[in-house]
């Protein structure tokens, strides 16, 4: 069953592409790989989940009210642990980092409990579980189509604003070149803020759209699929938000492919395989610039 | 009875940064044992030459040759030195300091100047694990050198201070001790006497005096005027990545083309 | 007390401690756990302490160390002087391999390459099950036997309970940290330091930054296999699991408390966070949280020291060279002249 594959692929690539544009947009601004990020990608789901069963919300608000509160932790993080490390050696961000990614993790563990939860069924529009088409075998669900047409509208969204906003002007230039946008009059804390915001947003509808597809999330959800999203998005070229989107893609098809005809057992093995791949023979993915230590 | 070859040869060099053009067919010949300056307003493309010189950058285009001074016996050769990388052309015989101090500022002043040494020493792996007899020479023949360098810029009294507890004439002196270390035949200084006092930049000049005394040959980026008028016998002036003049500091100080870019159009014919 | 008495007194209190009426089979078992992981601590400190690298997946040559200990074993019996080398060798060679194409990258790629590469090891382990048995793990693997045969028949020695393992754990700590303090007070390890502060003075001074961060790698990699292949002879049992990215965080976690680079200090970290991971192990269930919950700790500790205590919770005990004669010479000759050496 290719094309059924193929399809499984590009569900799962879209959403890794959703996450990636989040890794990407913050190395963009300042060269940092936040792994705090697939941790905000759970939190998302978590706290969708939350709202739907404690303050009993609908789908969809809770959809966009998860995206909120994730805005608010992406900029937290960024506030509490990596502002004040601005003028310090890179590997001292990193490391932080990597402890943030780990406390966030542990703390939703403590909060939500270990073991995976299914996403409450009776909330989801009950629509979305059926199937759409099916076209020559290939079955389509509305849930399918829900996540591309979301994953699309929240491209096109990113892309407006980038382009077409004085905000997202301001990003590009930072991406360019940090002193040079400050003594242009560029608000730096602001904009990275504002990046911030925007990326861990995005994750936390990518942790959404996931919990229900699967049917499950747990606090661990966030390592793999941040590990996948960050290999997306050096894939496509990191600091590239078009990258990170053909990225996802290309890396969910290769790994329903790769699942399909290679190995299920090396499913989550494929992502790494291309991540190390990528790096060693084309670090400046495909499309981005080349990333080759300045001496 | 032919003139002695240059030392180092800058033959038509180009460099690109993307759209722009950083250097435009620059050449200049720098003779041993002189001191010579390279002078020209901001961004006109002087640390250019110098990351060119040594590796940090290739040229788009041009050759860079030098010609280390013979051992006895033998005849000199040029080497092209354009396109290799920074600790190759280091152990060829030129070293330098940056126009914004890069020191390994969290070690000891001993340590920076000891890591000079390094592309003259050879102990390996092997050597360091084991303590190996001749490691142990070698180090202790390390400490000296380095003491020595550091006596000739005067910051031995400081020897095992972090560098970063330097002043920063003194930072300036010690990363010049840093690139002697390393015996270079020719050392480019990137504006040594930028942010010092009158009194630090006195001490320099009879410093670079001393270095030449030393048979190390000198190329110096300066913006301080009065001193490179003073301690160049020749000068090399770019601007906007070309070199506009090129002579003895009396006859580039009335040079209509330099005094215009230095002071803007118009000035030259007031 | 003076310092040199220092050394001599650890060897000794060492040395005595497995014949104390308390060292039963439990202390000694987390004072050797302790060991081993002071001899991980000390070889991931080489790539982010001395080279301001940061390795993600210092774990995986833990495990290719250990696995390979074990198969050699397992399947062939092979003799303690072959096995360490060959797992040491096999470590290093990995780290080399890996480090080739992509220590010449910016340093975020490496840290990315080296979890990658610790998360395949871990699926290589997991599904391999032909050669590893899989996620049941790898049981029946003998313990250490010292064959010292060919000088005199009778001389074998089958080690048993954990006494012994005491001493050859300490024995390796022993050569580990003397190898360290060695190559930190080296030519290779200045140059090391020369790349952590600045790559391109570095490379202005002559090394060769990408052969010294591939030998780092290599060092490292084959600390780590060196500690595996103890850690195999002394557990007797291997799986995947004890393999995964927790590992590779706890020892990061080692470092950075107690100081990137500062070798007593990777050592001191070590031993507190294996002291505090068994007196959470007791906590955590009486709060109603799970074992894993301590990371959360762990996480804290590392924002926490980046933010306010970089250099690492222990301020350098002795500065690398502090202890070279030549450089003690050299400070009293300055003192004689009234030098000021802060
Ligand atoms: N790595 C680089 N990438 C892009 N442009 C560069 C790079 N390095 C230098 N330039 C540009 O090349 C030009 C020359 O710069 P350079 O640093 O050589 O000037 P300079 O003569 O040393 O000036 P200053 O007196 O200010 O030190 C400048 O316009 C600078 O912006
Ligand atoms: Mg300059």
């Amino acid at each position: 069953m290719l094309e059924q594959q193929l399809v499984n692929g590009l569900t799962l690539g879209v959403i890794y592409a959703l996450i990636a544009v989040g890794y990407t947009m913050v190395y963009g601004v300042i060269e940092l790989i936040n792994f705090a990020h697939g941790e905000v990608y759970m939190i998302g789901a978590f706290l969708c989940v939350t709202f739907i069963t404690a303050l009993g919300l609908p789908f969809y608000v809770s959809m966009l009210l998860a995206m909120g509160c994730a805005a608010g932790i992406g900029v937290t993080i960024d506030r509490v642990a990596y502002k004040p490390l601005r003028a310090s050696p890179r590997l001292a961000v990193l490391i932080t980092a990597i402890g943030m990614s780990i406390f966030l993790q542990n703390l939703a563990m403590i909060i939500w409990g270990s073991r995976p939860v299914p996403f409450p069924q009776d909330a989801v529009p009950a629509y979305l579980k059926e199937t759409a088409f099916t076209f020559s075998g290939v079955h389509l669900t509305w849930l399918q189509l829900f996540i591309f047409a979301v994953t699309f509208s929240m491209m096109l969204l990113l892309y407006v604003i980038i382009n077409h906003t004085r905000m997202g002007t301001a990003m590009r230039a930072l991406a360019q070149n940090r002193t040079c946008s400050q003594l242009m009059g560029v608000n730096v804390n602001r904009v990275i803020a504002f990046t911030f915001a925007l990326g861990s947003s995005m994750g936390a509808v990518a942790g959404v759209l996931v919990a229900v597809y699967y049917n499950t999330l747990s606090p661990t959800m966030g390592y793999v699929a941040g590990v996948k999203a960050f290999a997306a998005a050096v894939l496509g070229g990191i600091g590239s938000v078009p990258g990170a989107m053909l990225g996802g893609i290309v890396l969910g098809i290769a790994e329903a492919l790769g699942a399909g005809y290679v190995s299920s057992l090396y499913r989550d093995g494929v992502a790494y395989a291309v991540l190390i791949a990528v790096i060693i023979f084309r670090p400046s993915g495909l499309l981005g610039k080349a990333l080759v230590e300045k001496a | 009875m032919t003139a002695p070859a240059p030392l180092l040869k800058v033959d038509q060099v180009y460099k690109r940064f993307g759209g722009l053009m950083a250097l435009t067919d620059v050449s200049f010949d720098i003779m041993p044992g002189r001191i010579q300056g390279l002078i020209g307003p901001n961004g006109a493309g002087k640390t250019t030459i110098f990351n060119c010189i040594t590796g940090v950058y290739k040229p788009t285009q041009g050759e860079i040759l030098l010609t280390p001074p013979p051992a006895s016996g033998t005849t000199a050769e040029s080497i092209r030195i354009n396109g290799k990388k920074p600790d190759k052309v280091v152990a060829l015989g030129i070293a330098r300091t940056f126009q914004n101090i890069r020191l390994f500022s969290s070690l000891t002043v001993l340590d920076n100047v000891r890591i000079g040494r390094h592309c003259r020493t050879s102990s390996n792996l092997v050597g360091a694990m084991l303590r190996l007899g001749s490691q142990r020479r070698e180090e202790a023949t390390i400490i000296d050198a380095s003491m020595k360098w550091l006596k000739f810029v005067g910051l031995e009294r400081h020897a095992l201070a972090p560098a970063s507890s330097l002043s920063y004439g003194d930072q300036r002196r010690l990363e010049i001790a840093r690139a002697l270390a390393t015996e270079p035949a020719l050392l480019l200084l990137d504006e040594p006497a930028a942010g010092m006092n009158p009194r630090e930049t006195a001490d320099l000049d009879q410093l670079i005096h001393a270095i030449l005394d030393e048979g190390v040959t000198v190329l110096l980026i300066e913006h301080d005027m009065k001193l490179v008028m003073k301690i160049c016998e020749q000068l090399i002036v770019l601007d906007h990545g070309e070199r506009i003049a090129y002579g003895p500091p009396a006859a580039i100080k009335d040079d209509p083309k330099v005094v215009e870019a230095y002071l803007g159009r118009g000035a030259a014919h007031a | 007390m003076p310092k040199k008495f220092l050394l001599p007194l650890f060897l000794a209190v060492a040395l005595v401690f497995p014949l104390l009426p308390f060292a039963n089979d439990y202390v000694l078992h987390v004072v050797t756990l302790v060991m081993v992981y002071m001899v991980l601590a000390m070889g991931l400190n080489v790539l982010p302490g001395f080279c301001g690298l940061l390795d993600l997946g210092f774990v995986g040559f833990y495990g290719v160390g250990a696995y390979t200990a074990g198969l050699l074993t397992v399947h062939y019996g092979v003799s303690l002087w072959i096995m360490v080398p060959a797992a040491v060798l096999n470590g290093a060679l990995w780290g080399v391999v890996l480090g080739a194409p992509t220590l010449r990258l910016s340093g975020d790629y490496f840290a990315i390459v080296t979890f990658g590469f610790a998360e395949l090891v871990v699926l290589f382990l997991t599904n391999e099950i032909w050669l590893t048995r899989g996620p049941l793990g790898l049981p029946g693997i003998d313990p250490v036997s010292v064959d010292l045969s060919f000088l005199n028949p009778a001389w074998i020695y089958e080690f048993e309970g954990e006494r012994p393992y005491f001493y050859l754990g300490l024995a390796m700590l022993a050569l580990v940290y003397v190898t360290m303090r060695r190559l930190e007070d080296s030519r290779l390890g200045r140059a090391w330091l020369a790349i952590r502060e600045d790559q391109l003075a570095a490379a202005s001074c002559g090394v060769n930054i990408y052969a010294y961060k591939i030998i780092a790698f290599g060092i490292s990699a084959g600390v780590g296999a060196l500690a595996g292949c103890f850690f195999a002879r002394w557990t007797l049992f291997l799986s995947p699991d004890m393999f995964k990215f927790w590992e590779s965080f706890l020892i990061l976690c080692m470092v950075v408390l107690g100081g990137l680079g500062n070798i007593h200090g990777a050592m001191v970290g070590a031993a507190i966070l294996i002291a505090l991971g068994e007196v959470l192990r007791v906590v955590l269930p009486q709060l109603g949280l799970p074992n894993e919950a301590r990371f959360l700790v762990y996480g804290l500790i590392m924002i926490f020291i980046m933010r306010f205590k970089p250099k690492g919770f222990f301020p350098k005990i002795a500065a690398a060279g502090e202890a070279n004669p030549l450089i003690k010479r050299l400070r009293a000759q300055l003192e004689q002249h009234g030098g000021t050496s802060r």
